[in-house]
């Protein structure tokens, strides 16, 4: 049993966001219970505080007590605690110590000093249980996000807690690793285990948790069992800024149609070194101002064919015409631009301006400033862009592309980890860039995102394109096909 | 004490795998003689036998190419050393020399370092330093250091593919350069760095007591070779 008693926190590094008020929370074993609200809730800051990692990890000031079965989680230092509670994060490229996934499932046995033949035991019966001996003996690095969350999942399986905590597990999943996660939280709903999820996605959720709590601004503003937040209407939900448990009853925006021409692609083959063809499109017409949101499982060619098009790939031979003329791959690295799913990489100035300015054959300062207050970036052109929000910094990945006269854009999962009210942000700045007259291709497993904004869809699978299709009634049936009735 | 995972699949790498104490020993037999030890001599036998341990380590990780093309490079300019070195002078001998140099004396080092850190998993990595008694308190930093190694070079990528795009290229001003990939790299190294501590801490890493490990390292017959081989160079390197 996890009881939080009349707990209040706040961290220490001036942030106001994500601190805790007046929490009482009990909850029983064997519970699946899920934490919602929008960003900055304090869900994430509730996880910490039943791993421990506040306040032995991120300091701030804690008043009021967490006991982890009777224990004082303040007085148990944090191996002791990892005995009893196990941790799945957000982000899976930061949760492997180890680089090979066999070392990485021992990983926390070894910790506690297991004896050798156990930890060989139990490392054998859980790959058993989840079904994943192809992932054994691997490199963690060449796996992809959704094998590196199973390995994340599966190594706390191993040390065998009774209490699993998540913080968003799903953000950077597609929907097979989605599914292979719903999977794995049944087994352990069935091994009894407690399982506390904070978490924005929730429609694969819906059949395992037994009861809903939402946090608003760090208070507990509703705590419902699981069949009562279940039958809240699509308007509640919208109200509360959660997404929907329904992904059917998301509602869908209708975008007005895209301009008639066409961008032709023509060529686009790529392998990677000694594996097989990564990518082989012969032909492909995109619509020029369209959103065009492109799925597609994992290794289907969507990263590869984003890489070609802005021309990031040396040996990817492929011409890409737009108004009738060709651009090669050298002048596509100035027609096309991809924001990165982690925008610091493309930030590399002191200031929002001269980021922009930096982009500019001829600094031109007025313009610039006009692309900042279309993108409501205005009030901060003189902040360190490493200093904003995520979501600003994602505005300045993309008013740099903007100035710099970019005709198509490529965001590769530009809404991962977000909440309603930020995903919505994202649309109307795909809205607007599509007003602006470009062309956007939107890398994406957000169901919701494609609904809100996108004006086609292009389905890779194995590399080529599956179909294509406008977003129309007919197209919103085949994007439901994939999203949902694949579940 | 060596619980033989026999079902239990682990990377491999290299051909036939070697121990880490092996590789470690290794490269710092390498690196040390070929930079600091002289030539003529003795060393002109030292010398192309040290050679050889890059070039079997390549072989051992299957990279024939890289292994061709280094053992004919490094022969050629060893001969060149020999031969054509000594009666050059002025520029041509200095040019040459540093041609020399560089690729005879320190890329051998270079190689053994970079395979010593490819070939081998933080675990192996761990189990070895455990076997050699170094404290918990420097296994844990140092084995830190090993795993940030391909996290850097991921991240370095990403920063060359965004700079790229951007246009920002070396020609416009070395220094800036050197800014906009360094900043940008210490930022996301830095978040990375706290949410893998975050993560270790919660699976208990720096608990007291003794650590178990399920890596099978140990000792085989080309461990053993290795090792023969490389005392006759210290010994020469030393008289």
């Amino acid at each position: 049993m996890i009881e939080l008693r009349n707990i209040n926190f706040r961290y220490v590094k001036g942030t106001e966001v994500g601190g805790l008020m007046d929490i009482d929370l009990t909850i029983p074993d064997g519970q699946v219970i899920l934490l919602c609200g929008q960003s900055g809730c304090g869900k994430t800051t509730l996880t910490r505080l039943v791993n421990g990692l506040i306040p032995h990890y991120y300091e701030g000031e804690l008043r009021g007590e967490v006991l982890v079965d009777g224990k004082n989680i303040r007085e148990l230092p944090l191996y002791e605690t990892a005995k009893y509670v196990g941790s799945v994060f957000q982000n899976p490229r930061t949760q492997f110590f180890t680089v090979d996934s066999t070392s990485e499932l021992a990983f926390g046995c070894e910790n506690q000093g297991l004896p050798e033949e156990e930890i060989i035991e139990r490392v054998k019966a859980t790959t058993r249980q989840f079904g994943m001996g192809n992932l054994m003996g691997k490199n963690i690095f060449s796996l992809s996000g959704g094998e590196k969350q199973k390995i994340a999942c599966a190594s706390v399986s191993v040390s065998d807690p009774s209490i699993i905590v998540m913080d968003e597990p799903s953000s950077n999943l597609d929907v097979s690793a989605t599914k292979d996660l719903r999977r794995m939280l049944r087994i352990w709903k069935q091994q009894g285990k407690t399982v506390i999820i904070a978490e924005h996605r929730l429609y694969y959720l819906k059949e395992l948790i037994d009861r809903v709590v939402y946090l608003k601004d760090g208070k507990i503003e509703k705590d419902y069992p699981a069949i009562e937040a279940l039958q809240l209407s699509a308007a509640q939900q919208a109200e509360m800024g959660l997404r929907p448990f329904e992904l059917n009853m998301f509602p869908v925006t209708a975008r007005p149609a895209a301009g008639s021409g066409f961008i032709e692609c023509e060529n686009f083959h790529f392998a990677y070194p000694k594996q097989k063809d990564a990518l082989t499109i012969d032909r492909l017409s995109l619509p020029q101002t369209g959103i065009i949101a492109v799925i597609g499982h994992n290794g289907a060619g969507k990263s590869t064919l984003a890489r070609c098009l802005c021309g990031l790939e040396k040996h990817c031979k492929g011409i890409v015409k737009v108004d009738g003329k060709p651009y090669n791959r050298k002048q596509r690295l100035s027609l096309c631009y991809m924001v990165m799913q982690d925008v610091n990489h493309q930030l590399f100035t002191e200031s929002t301006e001269e980021e922009l300015l930096i982009s500019m054959e001829q600094p031109a300062p007025d313009k610039a400033a006009a692309v900042l207050e279309r993108l409501d970036l205005l009030p901060f052109r003189e902040r360190h862009p490493m200093a904003l929000s995520g979501g600003q910094k994602q505005r300045v990945a993309i008013a740099a592309a903007l100035v710099s006269g970019r005709k198509i854009l490529v965001f590769d999962e530009p809404t991962s980890g977000l909440d309603l009210q930020h995903m919505k942000e994202v649309a109307d700045e795909l809205a607007a860039i599509q007003e602006m007259g470009k062309t956007s291709l939107v890398i994406t497993h957000d169901y919701e995102l494609i609904v809100s904004c996108c004006t086609h869809v292009l389905h890779l699978e194995q590399g080529t394109v599956q179909e294509q299709y406008a977003l129309d009634t007919e197209g919103l049936g085949r994007l439901k096909d994939f999203f949902i009735e694949s579940r | 004490m060596d619980a033989a995972p026999v079902e239990l699949k682990f990377e491999n790498k290299a051909v036939i795998p070697t121990d880490p104490r092996t590789k470690l020993f290794l490269t710092v037999t390498v690196s040390t003689i070929m930079i600091t030890g002289g030539t003529g001599g003795f060393m002109n036998l030292i010398r192309p036998c040290l050679m050889a341990c890059p070039i079997a380590f390549l072989l051992l990780s299957r990279r024939w190419t890289a292994a061709a093309r280094f053992a004919v490079t490094y022969a050629v300019l060893f001969v060149l050393e020999l031969t054509v070195l000594p009666l050059l002078t002025g520029i041509w001998n200095f040019i040459l020399g540093a041609a020399v140099g560089i690729y005879t004396h320190m890329l051998p080092g270079f190689i053994m370092g970079y395979y010593l850190v490819s070939t081998t998993t933080v675990s192996e990595f761990v189990a070895a330093m455990e076997r050699m008694h170094v404290p918990q308190k420097i296994v844990i930093p140092v084995s830190v250091v090993f795993r940030f190694f391909p996290t850097v070079k991921e991240e370095y990528a990403a920063i060359r593919d965004a700079m790229k795009m951007r246009g920002i290229t070396t020609f416009r001003s070395p220094m800036k350069m050197l800014e906009y990939r360094v900043v940008p790299l210490m930022v996301s190294v830095a978040k990375i760095g706290e949410e893998l501590s975050a993560a270790a801490l919660t699976r208990g890493l720096g608990a007291p007591g003794k650590r178990t490990n399920i890596c099978n390292i140990g000792f085989g017959p080309l461990d053993i070779f290795f090792f023969l081989m490389a005392i006759p160079c210290w010994y020469g390197f030393f008289i």
